[in-house]
C-alpha cells in the first residue's frame, strides 16, 4: 500500500514537471507516428517540426516561441482522448491538431468542443463537419477531402477516357475509404459509366491478387481507388501482374511523386491538390534548404509545410496575447497564399472551415519523356 | 506474512479476516485518507491518471480471478471489454437508454459471453484454451467492426456523459469519485469471493483439477463460474470505459490491450488481488513515467517521434524482466520487502523456489 | 485457373511462415507468438543489406538470411534460454513481450514508412505467365518454389539426418534425450535458427512482392490459425492447414465477400478447436481432456 501511494506521488511529481513557459505559444499535436499507415502522417509532423524550429530560431511569432507538443496516438481513440485532455488541462494549449486516422476524431472533437478550443485537422482527412455549414472549432487544411476528390476524379475519367468507361472501384475496409467509394459508386449512372466491380479490401492482406482477379474478371478498363497509398499501389501492382492493361487513377498521397518514378507505369494517374517538387518553385527550394536532417524524403514534406504555413498565419493573426477565443477568431477569417504548393489558397470563413476553393492537378509517368509529367493543370472548384 | 510470535488465531472469523493487526488497519486508513484527499490537491492531469488506474484495476482484478486464481488462460480480454463497451454504445445509440440500464446490460452481455468463452475450457487447457479465447476475441471485434460499418458509425459511437441525480459526470474530479467507488467495490467483492467456497474451488482447479474432482469440487461448474464472473466484471469495466471516454470504437480494443492486461496480471504477480492492483498501477503509469523521464532529460523534441516506439520497447522489456527474473511479480517484491522490515533484525531465509 | 494460382501462392506463403511455428513448437513446445515480428525483422534486414550492398538479389538475400538466422540465435540465447524449465505459458508470454519489443525496435530503426526493398535489391517483380491464362508475380512464384524446397529439406533432414533425429528426440522427451547425450539447448538453438530462417525468408519474399511496413508482422499473426488447424507439431499439418485456410480465404473473397476473408481463418480455427483441438495431424498428448 505504501508503494502504491509512493509511486503515485513520484509519478505525479514527475508528471507535473516543467510546463510551457508563459511566453510560449503552446500547440497540442496528436498524431499517428508509428504503426501501419504512419507513412502518410508522420512526415507531416516532421515538416511542421522543421518549420517551427526555423521560426523559433528567427525569433518566434510576436516575440514568443512556438511550442509544438507532439504525442503519438498510434491511431488509438483512447490515446487521442488522453492526449487531448492532457493538452487542454495540463498544457493549456491554444489549439489542437489532429494528424491521424479518422478513428481518433470523435474523442478529440468532443474534448475540443467542451473546452471551446479550435481543433485543426492537418494531414488527416477532412471530416464533413468542416464543409459549409461548418461546426465551430473544427478546421481542416488537409489536401484530400471526401466527395470533392471523387467528383474531380470521376470527371477527369469522363474527360480523358477514349472509349465507354467500365469503372472498377477499390477501397480499403476502413470506414472513410468505404464511404467515399460508395459515394463514387452512386455517381456512376449519372456519368454514363458501367460499374465493373467494387472491391473492399481488409487492411492486413497477404496477397492482393485475389482481389485484383475479381476486378480483372469484371472487365474494368478504368479503376478508381481512394485509400491509403499502400493499398492503392498494391492493388495496381497485383492488377498489372495479372496482365491487366487498363488505366488506374488514385489519390496522390505524400509519397506519390517518388512512387511514380519507381513504378514507371504510363497508365497510373494520380490526382491531388499539392504541387510536385519537380516544379522546383521557390517554395520548394526553401523547403529543401530547411529540410536538412529530416528522417523522411523531402518530397513528402509538402503537406506538412502547408499546414505549418497556415498555423503560423493563425498564430500571427491571433494577436500579441493570444487566447483560445482570439485564435478561433483568427481562424474564421484566415487567408493564406500557398506560394504554389497548392493551386488555391487556404481561405476560411465563419461558415467554411475547409477552403473556399479547391484545385486539383493530375500527374502521371511518361516513358517517352522518361519523367513524371503533369496531365492537367489546376482545375478549381468552388466550395459552397 | 512474516510475523513475530504471539499472533494466534482462535476462531474462524479471525482466520478469514482481511485485516489482522492494528498496524494494518492504520495503514489502510491512511491510504483511504490519501485517496480521498488526492483530488483536492492534485491537478486535472493527475486525477485523470488516477481515473485510468482505477479503470485498469477493475479489468485487472477480473483477469486475475480468471487466470491467476482459477488458472484458466484467457487471451480474449480485449474482446470482452469491447463487448461491454459496444453494448453500452449500441443501447445508447439505438434506444437512448440511460446508464442504469446500459451498465447492467453490458454486465449481462459479459456473463453470456463468459459462458461462450468458457465452454472451450471444459475440453481444453493451457495454451489451447488461450488460443480458443483469442479466436473468440477476433470474432467479437469483427462483429463490432461490421456493426459500425453497416450502421454508419464509421469512426465510432459517441456517448453523452451520464447524469446521476442531475449531476453530470464529466469532470475528472467527479469521475474520480465514481471510479474510486467502483474499484473499491470490485476489489472488496473479489477479496470476499476468494474467501468463500467459490474462491477455494478455483484455487483447487488451478493446482490440479483431477485431484479437485476427486475431492468433490464440481470442476465444470467452477471453471464456468470463473469465466462468467470474470467476464461480467470485464464487460462492466468496458461499459464504464465507454462512458469515461465518451466514445466507443472497436479499433481501441486490440490484441495489444489484451496483452497489457495479461502483463498487469503477470507483473503484479499471479494469484493475489494485491498483485492485480500493483500490476494495473505499473502498466498504466509506465508510458507516462517514460514520457516524464524523457522530458526531464530534455530530449522531448528530438525523441517525440519515437516515444511510442520507446514505450513499446520498454513495455516488452518490463514484461520480459518480470517473467525471467521475478516470476512472483510486484506482489512478490512487496512481500519480500515487507517481511524484511517486519522481521528485522532477524532474517527469513527463503525456501528454494521450486516449480 | 487464376483462382487456383491465387490459392497456391497464398498457401505457399502461409506454409512457409507456418513451418517456423511448427519447428519451434515441435522442439521446445513453445508457441512462438513473435514469429510475425521475426518475419518483419528479416524483411527489414533485407532492406538494410539492399541499401548497403545493393547489387543482385543473389548477394543481398543470402546476407539478409544470414543476419536473420543470427537474430534467431540471439533471441534464443539472450531470452528464451532463461525460460527453459519454466511453465510453457510463461515462455509464450515471453515471446509476446519479445514481439512487442521487436516492433518498437523496428520503428525506432527504420521508421514507419512504406519501404520497397525490391528497388534496392534490384528485383524486378515481373509477372510469370502460367498455362490457362493465369499470371502470378515472380516473387509469388519464387515463394512457391522456396516453400517446396524448404519443406522437402525439412522433411528429409528431420527423418534421415542425425541432427534431425536429435531435434525430434528433444521434442518428444527432452530429459531422455539429455540422458542419451543430446543437449537440449543445442537442439533449441537450431530450431530457433531454422524458424528465423524460414520466417525471415517469408518476410523478405512478401516485402519484395508488396512492400514493407509494419503490416508484415500482422500477416504472421494471421498465419496462426493455419498452424493450429494443421496441428502445432506437424509439418505435414502445416501444409494441409495452409491449403485449407488459403482456399477458405480466396474462395471467400471470390464468391462471398472480401471482408469475410478477414475472419475466415479464425472461423476455421474455432471449428477445428471444437471438433479436433489438436489439429488435423497433430499429436494428441498435449491436450488434457477434462
Amino acid at each position: 500500500m505504501r508503494r502504491i501511494v509512493a509511486s503515485l506521488a513520484v509519478v505525479g511529481a514527475l508528471a507535473c514537471a516543467p510546463p510551457a513557459g508563459a511566453q510560449d505559444l503552446v500547440v497540442g499535436v496528436s498524431a499517428l507516428m508509428t504503426g501501419p499507415s504512419a507513412g502518410t502522417y508522420a512526415p507531416v509532423v516532421e515538416a511542421m517540426r522543421l518549420y517551427f524550429d526555423n521560426v523559433n530560431k528567427a525569433g518566434g511569432i510576436n516575440g514568443k516561441q512556438v511550442k509544438l507538443l507532439i504525442s503519438d496516438n498510434q491511431a488509438d481513440a483512447s490515446k487521442a482522448a488522453a492526449d487531448a485532455k492532457k493538452f487542454l488541462l495540463q498544457d493549456n494549449a491554444l489549439l489542437l491538431l489532429n494528424i491521424s486516422l479518422s478513428s481518433t476524431y470523435a474523442p478529440m472533437v468532443a474534448e475540443a468542443k467542451r473546452a471551446e478550443t479550435p481543433l485543426l485537422f492537418a494531414g488527416s482527412v477532412c471530416p464533413r463537419e468542416v464543409y459549409p455549414k461548418a461546426d465551430a472549432f473544427l478546421y481542416c487544411t488537409t489536401a484530400f477531402a471526401a466527395q470533392y476528390d471523387s467528383r474531380f476524379a470521376l470527371d477527369f475519367i469522363r474527360k480523358t477516357a477514349k472509349e465507354p468507361v467500365k469503372l472498377g472501384l477499390a477501397a480499403m475496409a476502413i470506414p472513410i475509404s468505404r464511404a467515399e467509394i460508395d459515394f463514387a459508386e452512386q455517381q456512376l449512372p449519372s456519368l454514363g459509366f458501367t460499374a465493373a466491380g467494387k472491391e473492399v479490401i481488409p487492411p492486413p492482406t497477404a496477397n492482393y491478387t485475389p482481389h485484383a482477379t475479381k476486378l480483372k474478371e469484371a472487365d474494368a478498363n478504368w479503376v478508381y481507388s481512394w485509400a491509403p497509398w499502400g493499398m492503392q499501389v498494391k492493388t495496381l501492382e497485383a492488377l498489372r501482374t495479372l496482365g491487366w492493361q487498363g488505366s488506374y487513377i488514385a489519390y496522390a498521397h505524400l509519397n506519390a511523386e517518388d512512387e511514380l518514378v519507381r513504378l514507371k507505369d504510363d497508365k497510373l494517374f494520380v490526382f491531388g491538390t499539392n504541387a510536385f517538387f519537380q516544379d522546383d518553385l521557390p517554395i520548394h527550394q526553401a523547403i529543401k534548404a530547411r529540410a536538412t536532417g529530416a528522417s523522411y524524403p523531402v518530397t513528402q514534406l509538402g503537406e506538412g509545410w502547408v499546414a505549418a504555413m497556415a498555423l503560423e498565419a493563425i498564430l500571427k493573426q491571433a494577436g500579441a496575447n493570444p487566447t483560445r477565443a482570439s485564435v478561433s477568431k483568427a481562424m474564421n477569417a484566415l487567408k493564406v497564399d500557398m506560394q504554389g504548393l497548392r493551386g488555391a489558397p487556404i481561405a476560411w470563413t465563419d461558415d467554411n472551415h475547409f477552403r473556399t476553393s479547391v484545385a486539383y492537378r493530375v500527374y502521371r509517368w511518361d516513358s517517352a519523356q522518361g519523367k513524371v509529367i503533369r496531365v492537367t493543370d489546376w482545375t478549381t472548384f468552388d466550395v459552397k | 506474512m512474516a510475523r513475530a510470535s504471539g499472533y494466534y488465531k482462535t476462531g474462524y472469523a479471525q482466520q478469514i479476516a482481511l485485516l489482522e493487526t492494528r498496524t494494518q488497519k492504520a495503514w489502510l486508513a491512511t491510504l483511504a485518507l490519501l485517496l480521498v484527499l488526492l483530488p483536492l490537491v492534485a491537478g486535472g492531469f493527475v486525477i485523470d491518471l488516477a481515473n485510468q488506474v482505477f479503470l485498469a484495476v477493475i479489468g485487472s482484478v477480473a483477469l486475475m480471478l480468471l487466470t491467476g486464481v482459477a488458472g484458466q488462460v484467457s487471451l480474449g480480454h480485449a474482446g470482452l471489454l469491447a463487448a461491454g463497451a459496444l453494448t453500452v454504445g449500441v443501447l445508447t445509440r439505438e434506444t437512448g437508454a440511460p446508464f442504469w440500464i446500459t451498465l447492467p446490460a453490458s454486465a449481462i452481455m459479459g456473463a453470456a459471453l463468459g459462458i461462450v468463452f468458457g465452454l472451450p475450457s471444459l475440453r481444453l487447457k493451457g495454451l489451447y484454451l488461450g488460443i480458443s479465447t483469442l479466436a473468440l476475441h477476433f470474432v467479437v471485434t469483427f462483429l463490432g467492426h461490421e456493426y459500425e460499418s453497416r450502421r454508419g458509425f464509421s469512426s465510432g459511437v459517441t456517448i453523452d456523459p451520464p447524469r446521476v441525480f442531475g449531476i453530470e459526470i464529466y469532470r475528472p474530479g467527479t469521475w474520480y469519485a465514481v471510479l474510486l467507488a467502483a474499484a473499491v467495490l470490485v476489489v472488496i467483492f473479489a477479496l470476499n469471493l476468494l474467501r468463500t467456497r467459490t474462491g477455494r474451488a478455483w484455487r483447487a482447479i488451478h493446482d490440479r483439477d483431477v485431484v479437485a474432482e476427486a475431492l468433490g469440487v464440481p470442476v465444470y461448474r467452477a471453471k464456468l463460474s470463473a469465466f462468467v464472473v470474470s467476464s461480467t466484471l470485464t464487460a462492466f469495466a468496458g461499459g464504464l470505459f465507454a462512458y469515461y471516454r465518451g466514445f466507443v470504437a472497436t479499433e481501441a480494443f486490440s490484441m495489444f490491450l489484451t496483452i497489457q492486461y495479461v502483463a498487469m496480471v503477470i507483473i503484479g504477480g499471479l494469484g493475489s488481488i494485491l498483485g492485480a492492483i500493483l500490476g494495473a498501477v505499473f502498466v498504466t503509469l509506465l508510458p507516462y513515467a517514460i514520457e516524464a523521464v524523457v522530458r526531464l532529460v530534455g530530449l522531448e523534441g528530438a525523441l517525440s517521434g519515437y516515444v511510442f516506439a520507446i514505450n513499446y520497447a520498454c513495455f516488452g522489456i518490463a514484461m520480459i524482466f518480470f517473467l525471467a527474473v521475478e516470476p512472483e511479480g510486484l506482489a512478490g517484491i512487496w512481500r519480500r520487502v515487507r517481511d524484511y522490515f517486519l522481521l528485522w533484525p532477524f532474517r527469513a531465509t527463503p525456501l528454494a523456489r521450486g516449480r | 485457373m487464376q483462382l487456383i494460382a491465387n490459392i497456391v501462392t497464398l498457401a505457399a506463403l502461409y506454409a512457409l511462415i507456418a513451418s517456423g511455428y511448427v519447428v519451434v513448437y515441435r522442439v521446445s513446445r513453445v508457441l512462438n507468438l513473435a514469429h510475425g515480428e521475426i518475419m518483419m525483422i528479416g524483411a527489414y534486414l533485407l532492406l538494410t543489406t539492399g541499401t548497403i550492398a545493393g547489387g543482385p538479389p543473389a548477394l543481398a538475400l543470402p546476407l539478409a538470411l544470414a543476419a536473420s538466422v543470427l537474430t534467431g540465435v540471439a533471441v534464443y540465447v539472450v531470452l528464451m534460454r532463461r525460460m527453459s524449465g519454466e511453465a510453457v505459458f510463461a515462455a509464450v508470454l515471453m515471446t509476446i513481450a519479445l514481439g512487442i519489443l521487436l516492433r518498437g525496435l523496428a520503428t525506432l530503426l527504420w521508421t514507419g514508412q512504406l519501404h520497397h526493398p525490391a528497388q534496392f535489391v534490384g528485383w524486378k517483380n515481373a509477372p510469370v505467365h502460367l498455362p490457362g491464362g493465369a499470371a502470378v508475380s515472380s516473387a509469388a512464384a519464387f515463394t512457391v518454389v522456396a516453400t517446396v524446397v524448404v519443406y522437402a529439406a525439412l522433411f528429409a533432414a528431420l527423418r534421415y539426418t542425425r541432427w534431425g533425429q536429435r531435434l525430434r528426440a528433444v521434442g518428444e522427451n527432452p530429459r531422455l534425450a539429455a540422458q542419451r547425450g543430446v543437449a537440449p539447448a543445442s537442439a533449441h538453438v537450431i530450431a530457433w535458427a531454422l524458424a528465423a530462417f524460414t520466417g525471415g525468408l517469408a518476410g523478405m519474399l512478401l516485402s519484395l512482392d508488396q512492400g514493407l511496413d509494419a503490416s508484415v508482422a500482422i500477416v504472421g499473426l494471421k498465419t496462426f490459425p493455419v498452424v493450429l488447424v494443421g496441428g502445432l507439431d506437424s509439418l505435414l499439418g502445416a501444409l494441409a492447414g495452409a491449403l485449407i485456410v488459403a482456399a477458405a480465404e480466396a474462395l471467400a473473397i471470390h464468391y462471398i465477400d472480401p471482408l469475410v476473408s478477414e475472419v475466415a481463418p479464425f472461423l476455421v480455427l474455432i471449428a477445428m478447436l471444437m471438433v479436433r483441438p489438436w489439429g488435423l495431424f497433430g499429436a494428441r498428448e498435449e491436450i488434457d481432456r477434462v
